[in-house]
């Protein structure tokens, strides 16, 4: 199999030490999958239909892969599938200003995406606080979100259509470029379907327009209730915030430490607000923001004054998760949504649900939809830290869907959130899932035992093999 | 391949990395190559696997150390604040005392360094060769190096102008620029010459530990007994002055790097001692050598000093990525340097700047090489000032 992946792309493009096998346990979550198989760095869709064909006649298994930065073990290998590695598939392909569209291949960095059409006044608009590293493919496949998708709709609602490679080895072309596609929409279907419908080796994606007037405020509160409060409340108040994002104290400081933007170290909890739009409206609009705030008792109000202080702010938020070490070597990250009037009486719940677990947890999330983000501290070389962890993260989801939320709002299901999935899902959903998913995938042999659980998935037909990572050579 | 080795890095600071990932488009080598191995987080994540978990240095662990630039660009990205450039250049040491890098040959090279007379001999020599095109243009020798440069005259005792090893010898005209603008400023100016052969900064990177300390500890005797500023117009070397104080931990060497500035951020401090003249009628583009923005972090401080002198000052849109040069990477790894070169290139072009400024002589090198009409700082400022007095 090594010799005809070699043959079909190059030497170097396909790698199989032991060190890179080790690096391709990981993605950016707590989660390992076991060495992997051979990793191959295509270079165009030809090679992706080749790189599926081989596998095919192997009888192996692939796992497309972005730039790994997944929170739910997406991109893990299990079974020591064939990684297929997309990050040298990065160029833009096509710009067509008049028509709003951009081709580009999947592996393209979200925030380059967005910078090379910065001269000519465009965004790509979802922007996930990784998106400086994560890759468009990524995003599509995990229908990624982003502070300013509050406005603006997440990944699914910036995505025309996509070619995919199959599992056969076919390629197929999902939506299209004008607007509607006939049929059955298939395109919403690979959206989020975390590569196990294929891979995504060209994506169409709709361009916005930047706006003209942005405002941003940064608010703070002596209790997370009163930030909580005000957020549900702007929202009532028909207001609707390009961005709305609350951080509590512990996660405000050590992000304070490492970009020194000036968030108050001393507030329960911090929100940042943006609006944007035309100049006369968005003075309106966070003119209005600040009253709210001041009817919950805002602590202090400030503007951002300069177009620097507001991107040092947003560097901040975008970098929260990575600021964590500073405090605990070690991690782990919940995503789940709940209503925004629930968002007060779930915080106090995860709070004391870590404090009773003896557990540190911060909050740090995408208040404007009820998208938490409670992140629970540890060290993994600490014996029974990383249980007391898991045991914790099953009551908040718990807390979470016991008030109506549900369990991913946008880093996936993967392999974190599987064993959820019952819970969430009547078996018959879970049935009409796996039925979607073998008509694209017979065999499923792309990205196996992820997203359905067992016994929804035809993951265990292949007997997933596990080999442990420390097995060098 | 070779049995288990401990690294002796800090567990601590290895630790600190999360996986997280927000370094890797800050890495040269990873946004060239897309390759997890070559990526911070890659480097990390093996640095661990060798030191906690028993793996063998195989060739790929091998390339994955060697191949990294040093620019330290993941560090400033880095929001949990990971050491990586200690890291890094503690398991260079570590391969070098197990004996399987090959900065045990670079050891033999980096002698040279220490030699100013044999450097600058060398140096005729090399460019008298290269101008006959007898060196391979894959060893990355600027095109035209000089034959012979006046030294530098001291002209008062207000401060040091750290005049180094390579930098002497190849780019001395920057050095007498330097001084002149420090004159301009009222400050009489003392070079260091053979009171400070070399700063062991290339060393360092190499992981020739020893031989960095015993350098260091060579350039703080040099200068001690006088508490006077010492200025770099090398980014490279001032980060490496600047970092005795924690690779010594010694009250002297820690003294020592407080004495330390690049010459760009002292000037900014004195902006009002400098002369007004006429800005230059150009548009010039800053590239921020690594050692300047990334470790000492000073970089803001080069705008400050420039922008009176010219009469456009363009940023890159690069986040300051690095230019590929990395002291002796350009030679060691000419591929992977080329091919961040090419990067920096485009960004070059799309600024439309007429020179590019760099605060470091081997970027300059390094970008001159591929055609890109480079200038230190102090050159800019010298010409600013001389052209008002003719
Ligand atoms: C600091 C940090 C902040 C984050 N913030 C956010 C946030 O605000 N919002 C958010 O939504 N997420 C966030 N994430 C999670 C993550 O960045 C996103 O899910 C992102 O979309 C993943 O992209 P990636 O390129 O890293 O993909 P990977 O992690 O490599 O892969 C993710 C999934 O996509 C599949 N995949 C990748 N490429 C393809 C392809 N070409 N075809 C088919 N399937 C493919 C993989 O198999 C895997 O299942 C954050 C992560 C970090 C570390
Ligand atoms: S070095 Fe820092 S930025 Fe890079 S992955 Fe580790 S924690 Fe994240
Ligand atoms: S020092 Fe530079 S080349 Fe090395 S890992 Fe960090 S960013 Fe990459």
């Amino acid at each position: 199999m090594l010799r005809d992946l070699r043959r079909a792309l190059s030497r170097e493009r396909v790698r199989y030490g032991a060190a890179d096998r080790t690096l391709f346990a990981h993605d950016a979550s707590v989660f390992e999958g076991g060495l992997s198989g051979p990793i191959c760095f295509p270079e165009s869709t030809a090679e992706v239909q080749d790189i599926m064909r081989i596998a095919m006649q192997h009888e192996r298994s692939v796992v497309p892969r972005g730039a790994g930065t997944g929170l739910t073990g997406g991109a893990i290998p299990l079974g020591a599938p064939i990684v297929v590695a997309m990050t040298k598939m990065d160029t833009i392909l096509e710009v067509d200003i008049a028509n709003g569209v951009a081709w580009v291949e999947p592996g393209v960095v979200n925030l380059d995406l967005t910078r090379s059409l910065s001269e000519l006044g465009f965004n790509f608009a979802p922007d996930p606080s990784s998106q400086q590293v994560c890759t468009i493919g990524g995003n599509v496949a995990n229908n990624a979100g982003g502070p300013h998708c509050l406005a603006y709709g997440v990944t699914d609602a910036h995505v025309l259509a996509i070619e995919v490679v199959l599992s056969s080895g076919d390629v197929v072309t999902l939506g299209s470029v004008r607007g509607e596609s006939l049929g059955l929409d298939l395109r919403g279907a690979f959206v989020g379907s975390e590569g196990t419908l294929g891979i995504a080796t060209k994506i169409a994606v709709r361009l916005s327009k930047n706006p003209p007037a942005v405002r941003t405020l940064l608010l703070s509160f002596s209790s997370m209730r009163d930030a909580a409060q005000t957020v549900s409340d702007v929202v009532a108040a028909g207001i609707v915030p390009a961005a709305m994002e609350v951080m509590d104290r512990e996660i405000t400081n050590a992000v304070e430490n490492y970009v020194g933007a000036g968030y108050p170290r001393d507030a329960a909890a911090v929100l940042l607000a943006e609006v944007e739009g035309l100049e006369g409206g968005v003075e309106i609009d966070s003119q209005r923001i600040v009253e709210v705030a001041q009817s919950n008792n805002a602590k202090s109000i400030h503007r951002a004054e300069s177009e620097a202080e507001r991107a040092l702010l947003w560097k901040g938020r975008k970098t929260a998760f990575g600021a964590i070490a500073q405090i605990k070597p070690d991690y782990y990250l919940h995503d789940s949504v709940v209503p925004r009037s629930k968002l007060a009486d779930v915080l106090e719940s995860i709070y004391e649900i870590g404090a009773r677990h003896d557990l540190m947890v911060m909050n740090v999330f995408h208040a404007g939809d009820g998208n938490l983000h409670p992140i629970l501290l540890y060290d993994g070389r600490i014996a029974g830290e990383l249980e007391r962890v898991h045991a914790a993260g099953a009551e908040i989801v718990r807390a979470c869907l016991a008030v109506g939320g549900v369990l991913s709002g946008e880093h996936g299901i993967g392999v974190e959130k599987q064993p959820y999935m019952e819970e969430q899902f009547s078996s018959d959903d879970l049935d009409h899932q796996e039925r979607l998913r073998r008509s694209f995938d017979p065999m499923c042999r792309v990205n196996p035992g992820k997203v359905l659980p067992e016994g929804h998935s035809c993951a265990d037909i292949q007997a997933l093999r596990s080999i442990p990572t420390g097995v060098w050579g | 391949m070779t049995g288990p080795i401990d690294l002796l890095l800090d567990p601590e600071a290895l630790n600190g990395c999360v996986q997280c990932g927000l370094c890797l488009p800050h890495c040269p080598t990873y946004r060239v190559t897309g390759e997890e191995a070559l990526s911070p987080r890659g480097r990390i994540k093996l640095m661990r696997e060798v030191q906690d978990h028993g793996a063998p240095v195989t060739k790929d662990v091998l390339r994955s150390f060697e191949t990294c630039v040093q620019c330290r660009g993941c560090e400033s990205a880095c929001p949990s604040a990971v050491p990586f450039g200690h890291l890094i250049e503690q398991t260079r040491a570590s391969l070098v005392r197990e004996g399987i890098s090959r900065s045990a040959l670079m050891r033999i090279a980096l002698k040279a360094l220490e030699f100013p007379r044999l450097l600058r001999l060398g140096t005729a020599f090399l460019s008298i060769a290269n101008r006959m095109k007898l060196i391979p243009k894959q060893l990355g020798l600027p095109a035209r190096l000089p034959v012979r440069q006046p030294a530098i005259p001291s002209t008062g005792q207000d401060v040091f102008l750290f005049t180094g090893c390579v930098m002497d010898a190849w780019q001395r005209d920057v050095h007498a620029a330097g001084a002149r603008v420090l004159e301009a400023a009222g400050f009489g100016v003392t070079p260091t010459n053979e009171l400070v052969p070399c700063c062991g900064a290339l060393h360092a990177h190499a992981g020739l530990s020893d031989d960095a300390r015993r350098l260091a500890e060579k350039a703080i005797r040099g200068l001690s007994g006088d508490d006077r500023p010492i200025l770099v117009d090398s980014a490279g070397c001032g980060a490496s002055m600047k970092d005795f104080g924690r690779m010594l931990d010694t009250e002297e060497a820690k003294a020592f790097s407080e004495r330390v500035f690049d010459i760009g951020e002292w000037l900014a401090n004195h902006l009002d001692r400098l002369p007004e003249v006429a800005p230059l009628d150009l548009s010039v583009a800053i590239q921020d050598p690594c050692h300047l923005r990334h470790v000492q972090r000073v970089h803001e401080t080069t705008r400050a000093a420039l922008s009176p002198f010219v009469s456009t000052l363009i940023e890159l849109d690069d986040d300051g990525l690095c230019c590929g040069a990395g002291g002796a990477f350009m030679v060691l790894e000419p591929a992977m340097a080329g091919s961040i070169r090419d990067r920096k290139c485009a960004s070059i072009e799309r600024s439309g700047a007429d020179v590019i400024a760099s605060a470091n002589p081997g970027c300059s090198m390094h970008l001159a090489d591929a055609g890109v009409k480079m200038m230190h700082p102090m050159e800019l400022i010298d010409r600013a000032i001389a052209a008002a007095r003719a």
